[in-house]
């Protein structure tokens, strides 16, 4: 399959044809671009991790408690699928920058594939948890009955399935970006010389890494030394 | 990385490996330090850990490192994050109706267990359960 780059052809009223000048040939403002885009998610996740922290202040000990009921080797083993894929996706960049395009798609599915990882162990481990009854809707997360769980434990448990939650979403969009990203390389649109779409979606893939540093010491390893 | 140039593959990929020891490393601290070391400061230490992964992410894996331009964008739109963080949380340390409320305060709400109770002994019990989130 050849990677030439195929640029955007728009034509004019007498049937001329001229290529288009987009933001694939302005690099540091695609960059630019992306980057506050990803400051949005910033204050998205922050004012979680802000409303996380400010319950975790008031039920302490609850949150400890629930935090210790956590699967942390699920958790730990998704914690280094990540970090591989951060790997595989910042050397797929690597490859497309130095000319190999095949190199840098078989980095992609790489990233694909341990992105699939990442989303099988999370539904196991919140299958697990859903077997256990703590679930979002299921009695022990829900206030005023007898087998409701300690109030600071309802709030954690609501904030861990949010924001895991909401991650594992990000993880989807991420997977359908680099699915859009290989249809985009096959056609020709994004090459070695024009790679900003290929770096900015490498960018979102170390956002939701980003952010999953912390998702993961929030909530598995704060009570990683309580014994259970 | 400020333009859109080549790169030579062999030279660069050293980078992205050392960046993934790091990053392994600091994985092995996190996993072992509340058992280890620091024990009465787990949340502070944790916390610090995924700052310095963090930092590793946004300047190899981000590319951040050398950028001056976004780095400042970034750094500002941050520290306005920081901000806000800042004024909410000195907001919330003396929040008005913090024994009214159902975050601030442990709900107490009593549950009949008792299927089998009687109609005037569930009109006595509401009558003498004047609130149902009292401290």
């Amino acid at each position: 399959m050849s990677h030439e780059y195929v640029p955007e052809i728009a034509i004019d009223r007498d049937g001329k044809k001229h290529e288009v000048q987009g933001w694939q040939g302005d690099f540091y403002g695609g960059k630019l671009g992306f980057w506050l885009f990803m400051l949005t998610e910033v204050m998205m996740f922050g004012a979680m991790f802000l409303t996380l922290t400010y319950y975790f202040t008031l039920h302490h000990q609850d949150f400890i408690d629930a935090s210790s009921h956590l699967n942390r080797l699920l958790g730990g083993t998704n914690t280094v699928v990540l970090l591989f894929s951060a790997l595989t996706m910042g050397l797929g960049l690597l490859k497309m920058r130095s000319g190999d395009v095949k190199g840098a798609k078989l980095m992609i599915w790489a990233t694909i594939l341990l992105a699939l990882v990442f989303l099988g162990i999370k539904a196991v481990e919140w299958r697990e948890e859903y077997t256990h009854g703590v679930f979002l809707g299921l009695d022990a997360l829900q206030s005023g009955n007898e087998h409701s769980r300690p109030f600071g434990q309802i709030l954690f448990y609501g904030m861990y399935f949010t924001m895991t939650g909401l991650h594992g979403f990000h993880i989807i969009i991420g997977i359908g970006l680099m699915l859009w990203l290989l249809k985009r390389i096959n056609a020709g649109k994004v090459s070695t010389e024009h790679h900003i779409l290929h770096f900015n979606i490498a960018l979102y893939w170390d956002l939701v890494h980003l952010i999953w540093v912390f998702v993961f010491p929030y909530f598995y390893m704060i009570g990683a030394g309580n014994a259970h | 990385m400020h333009t859109n140039e080549h790169v030579n593959y062999q030279e660069q990929k050293g980078g992205y490996y050392k960046v993934l020891i790091g990053l392994l490393l600091l994985t092995t601290v996190t996993f072992i330090q509340p058992h280890m070391f620091l024990q009465s400061y787990t949340f502070v230490t944790q916390i610090m850990i995924g700052a310095i992964k963090a930092w590793l992410i946004l300047m190899y894996y981000m590319h951040m490192k050398g950028e001056t331009l976004i780095g400042w964008t970034v750094a500002f739109a941050v520290g306005l994050v920081v901000v806000f963080f800042a004024i909410v949380i000195t907001d919330v340390g003396s929040f008005q109706f913090k024994t009214d409320s159902h975050i601030t305060s442990q709900p107490h709400i009593e549950v009949n267990y008792h299927h089998e109770a009687t109609e005037h002994e569930a009109s006595q019990h509401d009558a003498g359960h004047t609130t149902s989130h009292e401290k």
